[in-house]
Order: structure tokens, then sequence, then C-alpha cells
């Protein structure tokens, strides 16, 4: 199939040859068709990610509040934010929320699709069980864990009290709602993970497990030697995503803590949201938002380079 | 090599492009001085765009209000429309409207926006408008015409009045014993009354704040600033973290770490319902409260605010009609009239007192919507009279959002007992003197 293709145009440009404006206007009409078919996609990108995105550069350059005009201040919004506390502590949020999340989500969705990997009655309806808080909005999933873990009249506490367990404040309380959100997220989040990673459980080869058993493995050595090396490119994919989902979670924080208590849920993206739309300080906020984007553009590079490296390609 | 030199130049072209158009985006239009309603014909005919930032009923009543006014002059065809989904997102629309150059001709306005307006240059500058006889500007709350003026300019006509009394169960004070709060209460009976009132064992408090460090957070606290003679700003420089400053956050602290007599709500959204349902005894809100406690059925009273030696000066939250000059005079002067007669005490009876506010001139006392307002809400008679007891105003400079947000903040770490009120507050001070300076 693949020769012919390519030997298709070969054969045309001899034909063509000896008419030059037959060609020139054949290789127009082809371009056209080419940009008819990626120009409303290109559009789209263009004008709705590529344009904003530059335009915020200009604004991180700027001091402004969406109202008055702009006035430049060159890199200075850029060094203001090494010295500014807030934005350190909420990046070290965005550190824990992520170390907590990642890993969690990796080992609870493999966990989970090992399980729904088995020959069980009613599997179909398991599956759906763990995807649907996925596919619930990360809004209603807030919504709903605020009653879930209010502090005064929670379901939450009143487990807690029947365990004979003293009552927690959850979100009210600074040392324990970044937990209670990673919590909330993972519950939400990990619906994803198990479906990628049961994807992936049904792809590896069964003549490798057969063939290991046969050489006398225990069903815990074939998962350890087998389908965890199997699973790795996947994995790779997963951390990155589940990554850049744990630094830009919004919507959870937004509708159960609003940053608080005392900031202590105030996420990096939080805090461009309340740099930019509750205080307008656009200009300083489009600046940390610029780095937040280098620094996940890193993260994603390196992790990218270091997978090739080892050989598994994930993308 | 050709494509590549094209391909270049293309970039380069859509680079400068690109910051040319930027540049437009983000940039005012100059102040040139002139009056924009200048030459004003009241005889055109045009079109107006009012944003009213209101929803469900209040909207309903605007565009009767909007159409009553077209059959009247039926040269001035007005546009109704809330302008955005929450009042919130209307100063967001209004500044992504002044970016493209659609903006409206009135539009509803927070007071605490009225500086950013302000400096926007694309307002109407309405001093010697108001300044006239037959507007009776004077009529209106001082505090309200405070906020509608920024550096000496008038650049709004207030939309709504409020102020922040007392508000108490009746109920809970009789199931304690206890006599109803007065308009003569000091900060001491106060906190008295709130330990009384709590009960770990029913989760009531005594009363509740807000300490999501939001605006909510930081005004409710101008009052006790203002009573013991402190001040927010000197000139731009913070000065509420005077001695003034620190013993009214001492006040609030005492009641929440030492008493535990106060409710401390991590969102603005609880302390409502939770008085509602009777689980807080005494609360500090405005008139917007009383809708939703008649709903309640809750069987309550309104004092002024506790005080400092006898000064029960209180805080005012108005928000403004504000005009935009779109270099038209007849637009100029046709949204002028419409204000007028908006805002005039006979139309504002018809508005305001309709949807549940409080009037917005003081000739409105006598009217027949004034005593069927009385009626329907029981406090409205107290939180009117205690309009008088707002006597200053917040500050309508650039930077008050940023300097609200660090306050918040500061009485929420303070209230929850991990700062002390001066440390906190000269954080906030510090923090806050950048942003001010503009």
């Amino acid at each position: 199939m693949a020769l012919t293709f390519a030997a298709t145009p070969r054969t045309h440009q001899q034909d063509v040859v000896p008419r030059p404006r037959g060609r020139r206007g054949r290789a127009v009409r082809r371009s056209l068709t080419g940009w008819a078919f990626a120009g409303p996609a290109t559009l789209v990108v263009v004008g709705l990610s590529i344009f904003p995105a530059v335009w915020a550069f200009f604004i991180s350059r700027t001091k402004w509040n969406g109202i008055a005009p702009a006035t430049d201040v060159g890199w200075r919004n850029y060094q203001r934010i090494a010295e500014d506390s807030a934005a350190a502590a909420a990046a070290q949020h965005t550190l824990v929320l992520s170390a907590l999340f990642v890993p969690g989500s990796i080992a609870l969705g493999v966990l989970i699709a090992v399980a729904l990997n088995q020959r069980i009655r009613l599997i179909g309806f398991y599956r759906t069980c763990i995807f649907v808080p996925y596919v619930a909005s990360a809004a209603a999933t807030g919504i709903l864990a605020g009653f879930v873990f209010n502090p005064q009249f929670g379901a939450a506490n009143e487990v807690l009290r029947r365990l004979g367990l003293p009552a927690q404040q959850f979100l009210e309380s600074p040392g324990q709602a970044l937990f209670v959100i990673c919590l909330i997220a993972l519950w939400g989040e990990v619906g994803f993970t198990a479906v990628v990673y049961l994807a992936a459980l049904q792809d590896i080869p069964r003549e490798l497990v057969e063939a290991a058993t046969v050489d006398g493995a225990g069903k815990w050595r074939v998962f350890r030697h087998i389908t965890l090396p199997e699973l790795r490119p996947v994995t790779v994919f997963v951390a990155i995503w589940q990554t850049i989902t744990a630094m830009q979670l919004f919507d959870l924080i937004y509708t159960t803590t609003r940053g608080g208590p005392m900031n202590s849920t105030q996420t990096v993206v939080y805090y461009i949201y309340e740099l930019a739309f509750q205080t307008q300080r656009l200009g300083y906020g489009a600046a940390v938002a610029y780095l937040l984007f280098a620094v996940t553009m890193l993260l994603t590079v390196g992790v990218i380079w270091y997978s090739r490296r080892r050989g598994t390609e994930a993308f | 090599m050709i494509t590549f030199w094209r391909g270049r130049r293309t970039r380069l072209l859509t680079a400068a492009g690109a910051a040319l158009l930027l540049a437009a985006c983000t940039g005012a239009q100059s102040d040139d001085g002139k009056d924009a309603a200048a030459g004003y014909d009241p005889a055109a005919a045009v079109t107006l765009t009012w944003w009213t930032g209101q929803t469900s009923e209040a909207e309903k009543v605007a565009e009767q209000l909007a159409a009553d006014y077209h059959a009247a002059h039926p040269n001035v065809t007005i546009k109704t429309s809330p302008g955005a989904p929450t009042t919130d997102e209307l100063l967001t629309k209004l500044s992504a409207g002044f970016a493209g150059g659609s903006y409206p001709d009135i539009s509803y306005a927070y007071g605490n926006w009225a500086g950013d307006l302000g400096a926007s240059g694309r307002v109407q500058d309405l001093t010697s408008f108001v300044a006239d006889p037959s507007f009776a500007w004077n009529e209106m709350p001082a505090a309200a015409r405070t906020v509608a003026t920024v550096d000496g300019k008038v650049i709004g006509v207030p939309a709504l009045v409020d102020n922040v009394a007392l508000i108490y169960n009746k109920k809970l004070f009789d199931a304690a014993g206890l006599p109803y709060p007065t308009d003569q209460w000091s900060w001491e009976d106060f906190r008295t009354a709130a330990k009384r009132l709590t009960d770990t064992a029913t989760s009531t408090y005594g009363t509740a704040y807000s300490v999501s460090g939001s605006e909510d957070t930081t005004w409710h606290l101008w009052p006790l600033l203002w009573q013991n003679g402190g001040q927010i700003l000197d000139g731009k420089q913070p000065a509420f973290n005077s001695d003034a400053g620190v013993k009214a956050l001492e006040t609030l602290r005492a009641m929440a770490v030492d008493d535990k007599s106060m409710y401390l709500d991590q969102t603005d959204e609880k302390y409502g319902p939770l008085f509602n349902s009777g689980h807080i005894a005494m609360m500090l809100s405005g008139p917007w409260s009383l809708l939703d406690i008649k709903e309640a059925k809750l069987d309550y009273g309104v004092a002024a605010l506790p005080g400092v030696n006898g000064d029960h000066q209180t805080v005012s939250g108005p928000d403004l009609w504000v005009l935009f000059n779109h270099d038209d005079a007849n637009r100029a002067g046709a949204s002028r009239a419409f204000i007028q007669w908006l805002t005039s005490a006979e139309t504002d009876a018809k508005w305001n007192l309709k949807v549940g506010n409080l009037p917005l001139r003081t000739t409105e006392k006598s009217t027949p919507e004034f005593a069927a307002y009385v009626k329907e809400y029981p406090g409205g008679q107290k939180f009117f009279d205690n309009l008088a007891n707002a006597k200053q105003a917040r500050p309508t400079l650039a930077g008050y959002e940023v300097m609200s947000r660090n306050v918040g903040d500061a009485i929420a770490k303070v209230l929850q007992g991990v700062a002390t009120p001066k440390e906190a507050l000269d954080e906030a001070a510090r923090k806050s003197a950048d942003a001010l300076e503009g």
C-alpha cells in the first residue's frame, strides 16, 4: 500500500512536465485544499490560544488593572515574584498537592485497574462506577464534598463520631484543608488513571504472562517482572498528565475553600486568579502565569527526554 | 530559501501587527477636559445601553422603568440588560468592553470600583451636572456622595445606599434572659452578651465574623477603626495600623479567641443562613439581609452598631450608576437625563424601595412606598435612621482592592489566633504601600 502511494506522484510528475502552467495550478490547488482542511482549526488555535498567549506576555510586562491605561514596567513583575512570600507559599502548596496527588492517583489507578481486570460478575457495572466521578464536573464534586466535610453537619464527622474519634474541622482547618482537597481530587480523578491502566493491562501480550508462569513465576513475580515493566510507557504519560492536572487544579478549590482558610489551599493557579480577577493586578498575574507555563513546559520536556533516553516512548 | 524568507517576513509582520493591536487594547482614551454633554440636543434620537447589574426580579423592574421612560421620551431608546451574570463580573465585562471599544452608556458599579473606573479616562465628569440645584445632590447620604467622587470629580450617581447595623435574634435573647441590644450599647456590652449567648451544646454562637479575607472581612473592621479615632489612609499611605486600628482588631480578637463567642465563617456565605436558622444570636450586617430573614420567618430586631465612647458610626457600601463618555454629546446628555429621572425621589421609590433597598433620598421618607417598605421589613426604619451614622466613606483610590485583601488576610489570621493585631496590621500595611502609591 505504502509503495503505491509513494509511487503515484512520481508518475504524475512525468505526465505533467510538458505542461508547466497546469502543474503550478495543480500545486496551488493542492495547497489550497490542504489549507481548506487545516484552516478552520488553525484559525481557532491561533485566535483562541496563540494570540491570547502572546498578548498575555505583553501584559506581563505592564502594570495594568484592566481599566486604567497600562504602564510599561519591563521585567519588574518577574523580579517581584522572587520576593513575593504569597507566591512562594502558593508554589509550596502546589508542590505538596502534586507530590501527593500524582503518585497517589498512579498507585490507586494501577490497583483498581488490576482489580477491574479480573473476570468476575458485573464487571461492566464496577468499571462504570469507578469512572463516574471522573465524568462529574469538578465543580459538582467540590460542592458535594463541601457537604460531606462540613464540620458541623457533614457525613464525614458523623462517621468519625460513630467510630469514637474526635470531630475534625477538615476544610476549615488550615492544617488539614490541603490534604482533604487532595483526597477529593483523587476521588474525582482516579477513574481516569484506572481506565488508562486497564487498557494498558489488556494490551500486555498473554504469551509473556504464560511464558513466565510456565517458568514457574508466582502471581506476584509475574506482576513485578512482566506487568509493571509493560506499564512503564503508560506511566510516563499518566505522570505528566496528572502533574498538569494537579498544577492546574482550580475549580475544586474555587468551589470548596476559595484558597482559604488563611490561604492554606491557595495554589499557584488560584493565586493567579486572585491576582488577575479579584484584585485586578493583570500584569503581575500574567507574569506568574508565564512562570507557571515555563515550569510546566520544562517539567514535561524533562520527563519526555528522560523517558526517550530510557527507551520508552510515551509520546 | 525563498520560502524561508517569506515565512520569516510574515512572522515578523504578524508579530508587529500583534504588538500594535495589543498596544491599542491596553491603552485608554485621553481626557480632553471638555464636558461630554456640551451641545446636547434633548430632541435628538438616541439609543442608550444600560447595564443594570441586577438579576431576576430587580431586572424586570428595571426593564419596566426603561419602557416607561421610553414612553415618556419616544426619542430615547434604552437597551436594558444585566450586563453580566453576577454583579461581581460587571467589572471584568467593563474592562473587556474598554479593550474592545464597546462599553455601555450607563453601568451599575460597586463603590469600591470607583477609583479604577475613574482612572480609565472613559467616564463622564458629572461634577457640574450634579451641582445644579434641580438635581438635589445633597438629599443623598454624604458617604454615598463621597464614594461617587474620585479625585474631586463626580464620576457617577449613587444607585444604592446601605449601612451596617446590629441585627439580633429576639428568641435567643429571651431564652438567655438578656435585654435586647440598644442603640447606646458599647462594644463591652456586645462582648458580654455574645459570651452569655454562646452555647456549645446547641452550637449557638453569640456573633459571627467572616474570615475569608475578602472585602466582607475587611469592611466590618472600618467602623470599629473610625469609632476608635483611626483612619484607613493618610493621603496615599496606609494608616489603619495605628493604635486605633490595633485596638479595634483587639476588640474582635478577644471575642473570637478568648471568649470563643464568635463563629468564624471561612466563606462569606454561611453566617447569614446560620443566623436565620437560630445558631447565631447577633450579626453585623446590612439591609440586604432582611429579605432572607423575612423568608426564614425569624423574630428579629435591629440596633445601631455598638460604639466607643458614644460614637456609633457605621460603614456604608454605596453602589453607583457610572456614566460613560462615547464622544457623543447627545448620548451623554440623554444618559444624564435618564439617570436624573431614575434617581429622582419619585422614581426611586418605585425602584429601590420596591426591590427591598433603602431609599436614595431623604425626601422619600414621606412617600407611601416607604411606609409599605417599613411595614414589610420591620428593621427598615432603623437602617434608614442609621444612614446618619455613616459619616465616613471607604477610600476610592486605585489600589484599595489590594489593600482590602491584605487587611482581610490580617484579620483572618488574628481571629484564628495565629498573629497579634499589631504585627498582622503592620504586615498588611507594608504589603499594601506599593499598590496604594499607584
